[in-house]
């Protein structure tokens, strides 16, 4: 690459240098720390591209609307909202997003994920890039989602929106954990599941999105078992068996054939949960997202259980 | 004296043809009462099995789970063992081919793309033509590899050959419809990695009455079969209707094989291994070996799968059955390499002496021209959605043309690269159906790489490629070391191959399942993109390409004898087998750089050096230079299908490239007849 470059393009390259030097005499630069270091923008980002939809949410939340967006279309499907600006360029898949139309895009910040660390370089061709790590394992996914939701903001020049967005969010958060309480009685707690199969179940652990909003809210989850790295727990229907006490959520999309094999098979019949009429249906949201999915996950959570168990 | 030597005999004779199968069977057979024993322990304490059995109590937690989860994974195991071994048996006898099974043949890679082509794609009203769907995917594959090795001097190694080629055509076709659907990935990976998980009795009850089906229509033709394995002419002499029969048991062992996919995902190697177990053990009747086929494999998968549950007892992701199978299955292949009798293909089997299509000359012209062509067109021409595009003169140009250009040249030399590696070992193999896939040097390099990224957490390009470099020569030394012993080296290298490329299989199954967020960068890259690569890298391969392409060019007089035979070559006074392993390190070297580039995966080795012969490349020199030429225009066409066919969304170029191998073979077959 760096041969051929400086073979065919001293020029440009120069020019190119010139340019950045210009500029950067202009205004004060932004310094975001992300993991590649210190990222340097010399002016807040307008022109934004986003390669994982927690990104893409959380900065149409912030008022501004993304330039190139990866997998609109299961984005409406998974995340459902905030909904997608009216234009965008739509960049192909999350895994290896088209570079030619992100180029095409135009963008003056790529905000991208660890996992396509061996395209970094060549995003950062097109423009700077800050490179963001949603989900490490160790630390509870809000906890993350909040510091890039702030990082975000930050590089878009939006800090107060985001303040504005943020406010009482701690208090809010407190209050629908009161109404879940108020709604299901205080010595229960909630399990968030969700199905692959109708025999194979994943259970959200504490660390992950939807368990770190829920201790935010005061209701914690009950299943303290095995995680794997995206935070969940998974088996047999017989890992819910020890939190069959508890209520139990899930969440969509599932495809109906295996939600009715499922709700309708003697081991799910057993469960203390279904014979105690305390299993709920959550809508579409996305378990995997940034700031506004997990307020998301709250509101629609205590809207849920507020409504009344599955019939 | 005489009577004590007879006495002696006998019991031996009675040893190598009853015992053996007989107590290997004993054995499982008491592995899978411990089995039962243990799982049904705490009703047999407190006498409640005959309750827990037939009637549970409904408010008892344990006895359901213990009904409705335990029992029919049980039932499933059983069945499934027993349902895939005994296809396995059948088809071994009709094909009189110790390797063939559901799975080389490609009958289960058939089964598991219908599958989940049909699962992701075809609306709920048409769920009830889902069996039909799958049972059509198994036939079909089974159809192609069949065409593949029609009227092939050595159909035994022709079949088995033919079956990898669909198998890892298959296999990627099945990654990605995932690749698109990636939201549905973990639960497909489950099922597709062979899940024994049981939610109630459906699954058994969908599976037990094909299964039964399937196994009193085999048995009952069990009989015929043994005609059939003496051989086509005493069969039809004896009045068998010997393309009936074979059709019919045929279609009976690929309909157990849909039911078995259908219901619990891909379970390999049961079928492939316990037949060929018990013929190595003394089986030679297809009615005892398909009983015994019948409770072995059954016991068997029951044994591991009681294994695998232990192991998903301490948490974490869950160890799919299927791909623990294949894991227990694989090294099994190399063992029974050096039982089953493959004798290497004659070349004259594939001359195509009369088939050359047009003039050398012609020929060599048109490709260089379609290359230049074609490199102009790829990097100024592309799809955005609507129409065609020609890249006008923008001040992004010129990266937008880097960018393509990184890529199309990445292709292009993986292109001459394979076509290299491929021409070496097909000319020092003598067999036109070898290729770097099936040495297993490409898989070896693969796993390296996604065992490093996967369980050991290394994310940097370069580190990846070293560790990939290491595993494809590392693998190559063990190669090297198996064959060491044979007389038939270069075949066994390629058979040892397919246990390779079978182990690397169940880890990929494995690491998929387990998740992490880097799986879908993993399936693209083993599907084979260029999307990672970079100018230094493909500079890199570029150089070693060229190289070695100079080295063996020198080598074209040893080589065009090498392709001779042996047994000539010996005559002549060449020290033949060094030289041979040379070629097969010159090969692998290469087979290895490629896969750092593109993935393991695209044909245009296997495809590349065949094409190049069919069309008048007789010389090692031409041939290799023929094969360098049509591999980089294969490989140059099929980037800039990738990069544009369904713009913005790209796929990868090993994929493509394998489709048009594929079909390729398939066209060549169906012209041959």
């Amino acid at each position: 690459m760096n041969i051929l470059r400086a073979l065919v393009c001293p020029v440009l390259l120069c020019a190119a240098l010139v340019g950045a030097h210009a500029s950067t005499a202009i205004a004060d630069p932004i310094e975001i720390e992300h993991e590649r270091g210190t990222l340097r923008l010399d002016a807040p980002a307008t022109r934004v591209a986003t390669i994982n939809w927690a990104f893409t949410e959380s900065v149409i939340a912030l008022g501004l609307d993304p330039v190139a967006i990866a997998d609109p279309q299961d984005y409406v499907d998974w995340v459902a909202k905030p909904d997608l600006p009216d234009s965008f360029v739509d960049l192909g898949q999350r895994s290896s997003p088209n570079l030619e139309a992100l180029r095409a895009a135009k963008p003056d910040l790529i905000i991208s994920v660890p996992d396509l660390g061996m395209s970094y370089e060549k995003l950062a061709e097109i423009a700077p890039v800050l490179e963001l790590q949603l989900f490490d394992g160790n630390r509870p996914a809000f906890e993350t989602a909040r510091e890039v939701f702030g990082k975000i903001a930050k590089a878009t020049g939006r800090e107060a929106e985001a303040k504005a967005y943020l406010t009482d969010i701690d208090q809010e958060l407190i209050k629908y954990g009161d109404r879940i309480k108020t709604a299901i009685g205080p010595d229960q707690t909630i399990n968030v599941v969700f199905f692959f199969d109708e025999s194979n179940v994943g259970i959200f652990a504490d660390i992950s999105l939807p368990g770190s909003v829920m201790t935010a809210m005061g209701v914690p989850v009950a299943y303290d078992g095995e995680v794997n790295k995206w935070g969940f727990g998974r088996g047999g229907l017989e890992i819910l068996a020890p939190y069959a006490k508890e209520t139990l959520v899930y969440t969509n999309p599932v495809p109906d054939v295996v939600l009715d094999k499922l709700l309708n098979s003697p081991i799910w019949k057993v469960m203390d949960f279904t014979r105690n009429n305390r299993v709920y249906e959550l809508p579409v949201v996305w378990a995997y997202g940034g700031v506004p999915s997990g307020l998301r996950f709250a509101k629609l959570l205590t809207e849920t259980i507020e409504n009344g168990p599955q019939q | 004296m005489s009577n004590a030597v007879l006495h002696g005999s006998v019991k031996s004779g009675f040893l190598d043809t009853l015992s053996i199968p007989a107590i290997l069977t004993g054995i499982l057979g008491l592995l899978t009462l411990a089995v039962l024993v243990i799982d049904f322990w705490p009703y047999l304490a407190n006498g409640q099995v005959p309750q827990a059995m037939f009637s549970p109590d409904e408010t008892d937690f344990d006895q359901i789970l213990f009904h409705y989860s335990t029992l029919p994974r049980l039932a499933m195991a059983f069945l499934c063992g027993a349902g895939l071994a005994l296809a396995g048996a059948a088809i071994q006898t009709v094909l009189r081919n110790p390797l063939a099974s559901p799975t080389t043949l490609g009958v289960g890679a058939g089964v598991e793309f219908a599958l989940t082509l049909f699962v992701l794609l075809a609306p709920a009203s048409l769920a009830m033509f889902q069996e039909a769907f799958a049972l059509a995917g198994g036939l079909i594959a089974l159809a192609a590899v069949y065409l593949i090795a029609a009227n092939r001097g050595n159909a035994t190694l022709w079949l088995i050959l033919a079956g990898m080629i669909v198998n890892l055509l298959l296999q990627s076709g099945s990654q990605i419809i995932l690749l698109f659907n990636e939201q549905y990935l973990q639960s497909i990976f489950m099922w597709g990695a062979g899940d024994l998980a049981q939610n109630g009795w459906e699954d058994t009850q969908f599976v037990w009455p094909r299964v039964l089906i399937g196994m009193i229509a085999i048995l009952a033709l069990s009989r015929p079969l043994d005609l059939l394995a003496l051989g086509d002419d005493t069969a039809s002499s004896l009045g068998a209707k010997v393309t009936v029969l074979r059709l019919l048991i045929l279609g009976l062992a690929v309909f157990i094989t849909a039911s078995v996919i259908s219901a619990a995902g891909m379970i390999g190697f049961v079928g492939l291994a316990i037949p060929a177990a018990l013929r190595i053990a003394g089986l030679s009747r297809s009615r005892d070996l398909m009983v015994y086929s019948v409770f072995t494999g059954g016991f068997a998968l029951l044994v591991i799968d009681f294994l695998v549950r232990q192991f998903n007892e301490f948490g974490g992701d869950p160890l799919p059955t299927g791909a623990a199978t294949a894991l227990f299955g694989a090294p099994f292949i190399i063992f029974m390499l050096r039982k089953a009798r493959i004798m290497p293909g004659s070349q004259s089997d594939d001359q195509h002496s009369d088939q050359q299509i047009v003039s050398k000359t012609a020929l060599s012209i048109a490709l260089a021209v379609s290359l230049v062509i074609g490199v102009v067109f790829s990097l100024f021409v592309s799809l955005d959605g609507h129409g065609f595009v020609v890249l006008g003169w923008k001040d992004s140009s010129l990266d937008i043309l880097i960018g393509r250009s990184e890529r199309t040249f990445a292709a292009m030399i993986c292109g001459a690269a394979l076509a290299v590696s491929g021409t070496l070992i097909q000319r020092v193999g003598r067999n036109p159906l070898a290729s770097p896939e099936i040495t297993g040097v490409s898989s070896a390099t693969a796993l390296a790489m996604i065992m490093a990224l996967a369980i050991f957490g290394f994310g940097q390009r370069a580190e990846l490629m070293v560790i990939g470099a290491a595993g494809g020569i590392a693998s190559l030394l063990v190669l090297l070391a198996l064959c060491r012993k044979f007389t038939h080296a270069p075949h066994y290298m390629l058979l040892n191959g397919l246990a390779m490329t079978a182990i690397l299989g169940a880890i990929v199954r494995i690491v998929l399942t387990r998740g992490g967020t880097q799986t879908s960068m993993l399936m693209s890259w083993l599907a084979g993109t260029t999307y990672f690569t970079n100018m230094d890298e493909v500079m890199i391969v570029a150089g070693i390409t060229g190289v070695l392409l100079v080295v063996a060019i020198a080598l074209r007089r040893p080589l065009e004898l090498a392709s001779l035979g042996t047994d000539q070559s010996v005559s002549l006074g060449l020290g033949i087998s060094g030289f041979q392993f040379a070629m097969m390190l010159l090969a692998a070297i290469l087979a290895a750089s490629a896969t750092l580039l593109v993935g393991p995966l695209s044909f245009v080795g296997l495809m590349a050096p065949h094409l190049a012969r069919v069309a008048g490349y007789r010389l090692a020199g031409g041939h290799l230079l023929g094969a360098v030429l049509i591999g980089v225009n294969v490989m140059m066409v099929a980037e800039w299908l990738a990069r544009n066919m369904i713009y913005p969304a790209q796929l990868p170029t090993g994929l493509i490239a394998a489709l048009i191998g594929t079909g390729y073979f398939l066209i060549l077959a169906s012209r041959k007849r």
